[in-house]
């Protein structure tokens, strides 16, 4: 009886070992297989997209070797949200920049979830805003300096990448693909205006036409005085809308600041004032009939009294 | 009597005399409107930067120009110096040196502060009187005469010409319209004796401002639009030729410019145009004595000539390294956001920021929709000089677009050709109003006027219209310089509730305190902003001042302010630090006092290798918040900054129904209140508080070492 007692009791324990051995195994391929598949996205596309099942599985659960950073964002047009696709655009550099810079390796990931594709996620990470970029150690839990503080940093790639070489102790140098879209913008523009005078090299009085050149330097004026080189420095939104009332408003409440729609209510009052004066001296030294230059005179007189 | 006298003058005379009553009227107007500061509280000089010319200027009537030209001056920047003859413009300096040595010779005594102070008025005043001849070159002395009085009063200009802001721009306003005057004159005439007088002119705004390069590229600019439509003449020449050579040579004498006119890019445009002006006339020259086939070929074979070497030039230059296209510089040129987008000194500062349309209208009121009258008045009768005002004027329009502190260049012009169009309005109109009543007069009622029906009403209505705008504009300017540009801000004031002035004269306590009760070599730890005023008006050695030329200098007094008290009793041992002063607006509500500007000592403190220990997040609530209440961080209740500010202020009520110690610029009770200072005496606190003085003790109080060398501190003791 004890001989059968201790023979079972040795294949269980064999029987363990080599189920626990398989475990093992199973846990390496499943390792090795994840950082398989997560190379295998990233060269598919430097941002990995993740849903919820796939952010359980491959950042969520244990086996790992790997940081990954997180970014979690809202970017369906029906949610407008602005700030996301800045920080998606500077997400999109810094991983390119990791992703084709020579020390690329394993050991980190980047990745997005979506709040439409995955609000599970965002409900079980108690978290209710967004962008927000997180870290996933290769072990243990987020702590609190994982999370990258949006509020104080800015979604500079830059600050980005300080943050990720504080957290992971990977250097990563940012790399901005230079923008030539101006310089092309001003090429084109200088062949158009080249090839244009080249057409016409044999009638070039049109470049001496005085009212031309009056009427585009008032224009400069006029986009001068009222503000738009403001707009030009400081991007501000064409108007404002009250998210509660729904209510618009076009005109900014301090007087440091503007909307793009005031502006262009200020250009015109200006535009039509100015060219009142112009007809109003006009009118009265002589030119046109006298019925015309009677309704001139009201005209003017009309807008100044606006 | 008088109106027989009246009557007895010609037509002319009286034309005189009334254009003499107008223009004299200006310029009173001019001086006395921007004299409500002097009248709302005394002859005393503005804000942070005049002290320091106030100062200079002082050392330049007591010591002489050739003492003031090798000043290095031992009293800034401890333990560095800074050496000022080189590096100021000095022809602010100079000028009230002049005057008050011109007075005093006249044996009128007056004394050098009153000089500084009423220069900027007495400078508008002149501005105003010029202004009168510039307008007159471009239309008639009537639109001049309007053109004078708006720019007696146009709050653009009067912001930085009140009196007491005694600053480069006072005068090179003026300056810089009497080098445009002597220009176009000198246009007009082709005379070597304008010319010569136009660089003089552009050498006093040289050595006056640094703003003179606007100048010396506008000028080549409307050369260069005088040759291209075709109005260039041996007068241009003339005038541009003696301008540059005499006027380059001049600049040059001008330390702090040096070599700079012929070496810096901002200069070459001037260069360049210079040349081209030589092949010009060398090409006309030649063209009357050639035939016109050979005379093409000469164009031709120059022009290939000068593209290839020009190409090869540009390429030697940019493959040695003296210019560098396609940098940062270079976009900043051509994209005016780059700068302000990319680099973040330029971005911070309130000075360079964009203008809106609202400041224009705040400072230019009804002159914003008249200025393109005038322009489109000198557009419809072209001539040299008025081409040089429409560029002048769309050139200082742009810039003063780009920044809002060069709308100061702009007001002038906008000025000028505001008066252009208004008188081109207001004439037209009120001549059909003279003939109205002279046909009244003469003729019978029977045969009005038929040019076209109620020509009188409408002309008289267009007129007071336009009057009316008139009286605007000037209720407008007043109330601005009232309100916003006369605050010296050395001296502030409030309304208390019922309604009566309450002065706060409290940093000028503190700076004769100074003056009075240390050490005549004692030296005083501020933040930079309060450095000019500590050594013009207490007349001690400071850290660092307004002139931020050395950022790990001010950093190291950063670390200092923002380090807990064993720390910073090591840097400020270190700096040799006699005094501290803080300015505290907790008890009177002075907002722009130094807690509120912490968190830039502490950036700039963290942002050099020595203040490695200064983070900023340390000063942060875990919220990311700047409290200065209980839950603020404690690194910020801490520091020495936050200690010398609310040092006793703990047992102080500042308002009904709050605890103790409330502080009613961030609207908290302190969370730090009952310590003691370790290594600082509190020397002087002012009357409302605003400034606070404190010493540092020689030695830290530390048993041991009152035996060991600490002499004054034990005698201290034994006083005790």
């Amino acid at each position: 009886m004890p001989l059968w007692k201790l023979s079972f009791a040795f294949v269980a324990f064999v029987c363990y070992l080599a189920a626990s051995c398989e475990a093992q195994k199973t846990k390496d391929m499943l390792l090795s297989e994840k950082v398989q598949q997560l190379v295998d996205w990233t060269s598919r596309r430097s941002v990995i997209r993740l849903n919820g099942d796939k952010f359980r599985r491959y950042i969520k659960s244990p086996p790992r070797n790997y940081s990954v950073v997180v970014m979690f964002t809202a970017l369906e047009p029906q949610r407008q949200c602005v700030v996301c696709r800045h920080a998606s655009e500077e997400m999109q550099i810094l991983a390119n920049s990791w992703r084709y810079s020579g020390s690329f390796s394993s050991r980190l990931f980047f990745a997005m979830v979506d709040f439409d594709e995955g609000p599970d996620v965002f409900q079980q990470l108690n978290m209710n805003s967004a962008p927000t970029f997180m870290h996933f150690p290769p072990k243990g839990k987020p702590r609190r300096a994982d999370t990258f503080d949006l509020q104080r940093n800015g979604i500079m790639a830059e600050q980005l990448a300080k943050w990720i070489t504080d957290r992971t102790e990977v250097v990563l140098r940012v790399f901005r693909p230079p923008n030539y879209s101006g310089a092309v913008a001003l090429m084109l523009l200088m062949t158009l205006v080249g090839g244009l005078l080249f057409l016409r090299r044999n009638n070039l009085d049109f470049l001496y036409n005085k009212t031309g050149w009056g009427i585009a330097l008032l224009c400069i004026v006029f986009a001068m005085t009222s503000g738009q080189m403001w707009n030009h420095i400081r991007g501000p939104p064409y108007a404002h809308k009250n998210p509660q009332t729904g209510q618009v408003a076009y005109i900014h409440g301090s007087s440091q600041a503007q909307f793009v729609a005031e502006t262009h209510i200020v250009i015109l009052l200006n535009a039509a004032i100015t060219l009142g004066m112009i007809l109003l001296h006009d009118a009265a030294s002589g030119m046109g009939d006298a019925s015309k230059r009677k309704i001139e005179v009201r005209l003017t007189l009309h807008d100044k009294v606006q | 009597m008088a109106r027989l006298g009246m009557l007895r003058l010609s037509h002319e005379k009286q034309d005189t005399l009334l254009k003499l009553l107008i223009l004299s009227m200006a310029a009173v107007l001019s001086f006395s409107t921007r004299l409500f500061s002097v009248l709302r509280f005394e002859s005393v000089i503005h804000e942070f930067d005049p002290y320091f010319n106030y100062r200079t200027t002082r050392f330049l009537t007591e010591e002489g120009f050739y003492k003031f030209h090798n000043w290095f001056d031992d009293r800034a920047w401890y333990p560095l110096g800074r050496i000022i003859g080189g590096t100021i413009y000095p022809g602010l300096m100079v000028t009230s040196a002049l005057f008050y040595h011109i007075l005093h010779f006249l044996h009128v005594t007056i004394e050098i502060r009153n000089v500084c102070v009423f220069l900027a008025p007495l400078f508008s005043s002149f501005t105003t009187i010029l202004t009168y001849h510039l307008t007159k070159e471009l239309k008639d002395a009537g639109a001049g005469l309007v053109a004078a009085v708006m720019v007696a009063i146009v709050p653009g200009y009067i912001s930085r010409s009140v009196a007491g802001s005694y600053d480069n721009e006072g005068i090179a306003i003026f300056c810089m319209l009497l080098t445009y005057y002597t220009w176009i004159q000198a246009v007009r005439t082709g005379s070597l004796y304008w010319s010569a007088f136009c660089s003089l002119a552009y050498f006093y705004m040289v050595s006056s401002w640094g703003g003179y390069v606007f100048l010396i590229n506008l000028i080549p600019l409307h050369v260069l639009a005088l040759m291209a439509t075709g109005r260039f003449s041996h007068r241009v020449y003339v005038a541009y030729s003696t301008l540059y050579c005499l006027g380059t040579v001049l600049s040059m004498q001008v330390a702090f410019v040096g070599f700079q006119p012929v070496q810096s890019s901002e200069h070459m445009a001037a260069l360049g145009v210079f040349a081209l002006c030589q092949a010009f006339a060398a090409y006309s020259w030649l063209r009357s004595s050639l035939t016109p086939a050979l005379a093409e070929l000469l164009l031709r074979s120059f022009m290939w000539l000068l593209l290839i070497a020009g190409s090869i030039a540009v390429a030697i230059l940019a493959l040695s390294g003296k210019i560098s296209p396609w940098t940062g510089r270079f976009y900043s040129l051509l994209d005016p956001s780059y700068a302000k987008n990319n680099i973040p000194i330029i971005a911070s500062v309130s000075e360079h920021q964009p203008t809106t349309w609202s400041s224009y209208y705040f400072d230019l009121q009804f002159l914003v929709f008249m200025f393109p009258v005038g322009l489109h008045y000198c557009f419809s009768n072209l001539s040299d000089s008025r081409i040089f005002i429409i560029l002048y004027g769309v050139t200082s329009m742009y810039f003063s677009a780009v920044m809002v502190r060069l709308m100061l260049v702009l007001a002038p012009v906008m000025c000028v050709l505001s008066g252009v169009g208004v008188s081109h309005v207001l004439t037209s109109y009120m001549s059909n109003l003279e003939l109205g009543r002279a046909l009244s007069r003469t003729r019978s009622r029977r045969h009005p006027d038929h040019s076209y029906p109620g020509k009188q009403e409408v002309s008289s209505a267009v007129v007071l219209f336009l009057s009316f705008f008139l009286m605007t504009y000037t209720f407008h300017s007043t109330w601005v310089t009232s309100e916003a540009y006369s605050s010296p801000s050395i001296v502030l004031s409030a309304r208390s509730p019922d309604g009566s002035r309450i002065i706060f004269d409290d940093f000028r306590e503190a700076y004769y305190w100074l003056r009075h009760n240390t050490p005549q070599d004692a030296k005083v730890m501020s933040w930079w902003d309060y450095g000019y005023q500590i050594t013009a008006m207490a007349n001690r050695t400071i850290l660092v001042d307004n002139n931020t030329w050395n950022n790990t200098h001010i950093s190291r007094v950063g670390q200092a302010m923002s380090s807990p008290e064993e720390k910073a009793y090591e840097i400020m041992r270190e700096l040799d630090v006699g005094y501290v002063l803080v300015i505290f607006g907790g008890l009177t509500g002075y907002s722009s006092d130094d807690i509120n500007k912490f968190l830039w000592m502490v950036r700039i403190g963290g942002s050099t290798e020595t203040g490695s220990h200064i983070h900023e997040n340390d000063y942060y609530t875990p919220t990311g918040e700047f409290r200065v209440d209980r839950d603020g961080s404690p690194t910020l209740l801490n520091c020495l900054m936050y200690k010398m500010c609310y040092y006793r202020f703990g047992q102080v009520y500042t308002e009904a129904k709050r605890p103790p110690g409330y502080d009613r610029v961030r609207n908290a009770e302190i969370g730090n209140k009952d310590f003691e200072l370790d290594v600082l005496d509190e020397a002087y606190t002012t009357e409302h508080w605003l400034v606070r003085i404190y010493k540092v003790w020689r030695c830290k109080m530390m048993p041991i070492m009152y035996t060991l060398g600490c002499g004054d501190y034990v005698i201290d003791l034994m006083v005790v």
